[in-house]
C-alpha cells in the first residue's frame, strides 16, 4: 500500500521533469521538480519558511480544536434540546452555506490581520461535521444506553462522559477527518486574504513576484500537512472502531 | 404481613397513553403488596404491560395514576435492572462495567474493584475481567449485566425478561444461578418472563398478566420447596402449577362489558 503509494508519487515526479525537459516549458510556467524543491530548501534557509509552516500549523491546530469542542458541545445541546436546534439551525445553515472566502474578509476586518480571524474561520469550518456528527450519534445511540443511565441516576456529566461521547465517538471522528479538509482550505483561504506570515501569505507573495517555484513549492507543502492531518485523524477513528463502534 | 416486611408497595396504578386514534390503556390498575426478599415473577403474553409495570416500579416510566411506594429508606438508587439486552457498555471492560454503578456513585476505585471481583466470581466470569463484552457469548454478558446490577447493592433486582435472548441449556443454568445468587444476597427480586416453566420454577408467587388491555389476572403462590432444582421439575405440583398458569393465559378471565366505558 504504502510502497505503490511512494512509486506512484516517483512516477508522478519522473513525468513532470519529463514534460519540463521534452517540451522544453519555461520555468515561470512550469519549474521542475528538482527547481522546486531547490527553491523551498532556500526559503528554508532565507525566509524563516520553519516560521510560517508553524504560524499555519497552529492556526490550523488551534482552530480545529475550539471547532470540534464547539461542534461537540453543540450535538449534546441540540440532542438533548431539540428546540435548540430549530433555533439555531437557520443561523448555522447560513454560516455553512456562505462561501467560506466571502465570510473571510469579514473576519479579517472584525479580528484584524493576525492569526485571531484565521483561527475563527477554521473552527466555523470544522464545527459543522463535527457538530453533525455528534447529533447522529447521539440520536443513534442505543436507547437501552438512556434506560441505563436513568436507573443509575447518572449525572448529565457522568451521562455525557461514561455514554453519550464514547458512543457518538466514531460519528465525531469521522466529521473530524472530514473537518480536515475543510479546515486546511480555511486557514489557506484566510492567510490569501490578509497576513504577513503563514503558507498562504508565502503563496500569495509568490504569485505577486510570479515566482512560479514558491507558488508550487506551498502548494505541495500544504498538500503534504493536509495529508497528515487528515491520516492522523483517520488513524485515531480506524483505531477507535475496535471499542467504541456499537455492534 | 408487618409493616417492616413491605418491599414494594403498588396501589392502584395504571398507565395510559395517548396515540393518534384516542387514549390507549398499556396497564390496568394494580394493586400487590411485595414482601421484602420475595421473589415474584410475571408472566404473561405481549401486550400484557408486565414490561411497563416493571418501568413504572423502575421509574423509568411515570404512572398514570396510583402509588408505588419502596421502602428502600431514601436510597439513591433503590433498584437494580437487568434489561432482556445486556446493555453492557462496548468500549468498557467487562470489569468496569461491573463496576460502573460503583464508579459513577463515588465509590474508592478499590472498594469497587473488590467488590466486582467478588461478583465475577458469583456469576462465574473470573478471567473474562480485561474482556471487552464482544468477546463474549450472549449467556456470559448477560451475567455480567446480572453482576453489575447488583455491584452497588439495591434492595431490589428489577428483571424484563433477562434470558429471553439465550438458548434454552444456558438459560437452565442462569435460572439456577440467579435462585443461588437470591437465596445468597437476600434481594426481592421482580423477574418479567414470557415463560410459564421458568416464572413457576423460579418464584414465590406468580403475577399473571393478560394483555388488550394489559391487566393483572391473577397471582399464585407457589407451593415448592426450597432449594429448588432438577427434583422441582419432576414435581407434580410443580407441573399442575405450570397447567394452570398456561390455562390462565388461554382463558379471557375479562369481562368484555367492562371495556364499554
Amino acid at each position: 500500500m504504502i510502497l505503490r503509494g511512494i512509486a506512484g508519487l516517483i512516477a508522478t515526479l519522473v513525468l513532470w521533469t519529463a514534460i519540463v525537459y521534452l517540451f522544453d516549458v519555461p520555468a515561470f510556467l512550469l519549474p521542475g521538480p528538482v527547481e522546486v524543491f531547490n527553491r523551498i530548501v532556500f526559503l528554508f534557509e532565507n525566509a524563516k519558511l520553519t516560521r510560517h509552516i508553524w504560524v499555519t500549523l497552529s492556526e490550523i491546530v488551534a482552530g480545529f480544536v475550539f471547532g470540534t469542542a464547539a461542534g461537540i458541545f453543540a450535538g449534546v445541546v441540540f440532542a438533548r434540546f431539540p428546540r435548540a436546534e430549530r433555533f439555531a439551525t437557520p443561523l448555522i445553515l447560513l454560516l455553512q452555506t456562505a462561501p467560506k472566502i466571502a465570510i473571510a474578509p469579514l473576519l479579517l476586518l472584525w479580528l484584524g490581520i493576525g492569526p485571531t480571524p484565521k483561527i475563527v474561520l477554521i473552527a466555523i469550518v470544522t464545527f459543522f461535521p463535527v457538530m453533525s456528527g455528534m447529533v447522529t450519534g447521539l440520536r443513534y445511540g442505543e436507547g437501552s444506553f438512556r434506560d441505563l443511565a436513568t436507573v443509575l441516576k447518572l449525572s448529565p456529566w457522568q451521562r455525557f462522559r461514561h455514554i453519550e461521547l464514547p458512543s457518538a465517538l466514531p460519528s465525531v471522528l469521522a466529521g473530524m477527518a472530514v473537518a480536515t479538509t475543510l479546515a486546511m482550505t480555511a486557514a489557506v483561504i484566510g492567510e490569501l486574504i490578509g497576513a504577513n506570515e503563514g503558507l498562504g501569505y508565502l503563496l500569495s507573495s509568490g504569485q505577486e513576484n510570479s515566482d512560479t517555484s514558491v507558488v508550487i513549492g506551498m502548494v505541495i507543502l500544504l498538500s503534504l500537512i493536509g495529508w497528515a492531518f487528515y491520516e492522523v485523524i483517520e488513524l485515531i477513528r480506524r483505531r477507535s472502531l475496535g471499542r467504541f463502534q456499537l455492534s | 404481613m408487618s409493616q417492616s416486611e413491605r418491599m414494594i408497595d403498588i396501589a392502584g396504578v395504571h398507565k395510559t397513553f395517548v396515540a393518534d386514534h384516542g387514549t390507549v390503556t398499556a396497564l390496568e390498575p394494580v394493586t400487590i403488596t411485595i414482601k421484602q426478599g420475595e421473589f415474584i415473577s410475571i408472566v404473561g403474553p405481549s401486550g400484557c404491560g408486565k414490561s411497563t409495570l416493571l418501568r413504572l416500579i423502575s421509574g423509568l416510566d411515570h404512572a398514570s395514576g396510583g402509588t408505588i411506594t419502596l421502602d428502600t429508606a431514601g436510597r439513591k438508587r433503590p433498584v437494580g435492572f437487568v434489561f432482556q439486552e445486556p446493555v453492557l457498555l462496548p468500549w468498557k471492560t467487562i470489569l468496569e462495567n461491573v463496576r460502573f454503578p460503583l464508579d459513577t456513585a463515588g465509590v474508592s476505585r478499590a472498594e469497587a474493584d473488590k467488590v466486582a471481583l467478588d461478583l465475577i466470581k458469583m456469576v462465574g466470569l473470573v478471567g473474562f475481567e480485561k474482556a471487552l463484552p464482544r468477546q463474549l457469548s450472549g449467556g456470559m454478558r448477560q451475567r455480567a449485566a446480572i453482576a453489575r446490577s447488583l455491584s452497588d447493592d439495591p434492595p431490589i433486582l428489577l428483571m424484563d425478561e433477562p434470558f429471553s435472548a439465550v438458548d434454552l441449556m444456558t438459560r437452565d443454568t442462569l435460572n439456577d444461578e440467579l435462585l443461588r445468587i437470591w437465596q445468597s444476597t437476600g434481594k426481592t427480586i421482580l423477574l418479567v418472563t414470557h415463560s410459564v416453566d421458568e416464572a413457576a420454577y423460579l418464584a414465590d408467587r406468580v403475577m399473571v398478566m393478560t394483555a388488550r388491555p394489559g391487566k393483572l389476572k391473577c397471582v399464585h403462590d407457589v407451593d415448592l420447596s426450597r432449594p429448588r432444582g432438577e427434583d422441582t421439575k419432576l414435581d407434580p405440583a410443580y407441573h399442575a402449577l405450570v397447567a394452570q398458569l398456561r390455562r390462565d393465559l388461554r382463558t379471557p378471565g375479562v369481562v368484555h362489558g367492562e371495556r364499554a366505558h
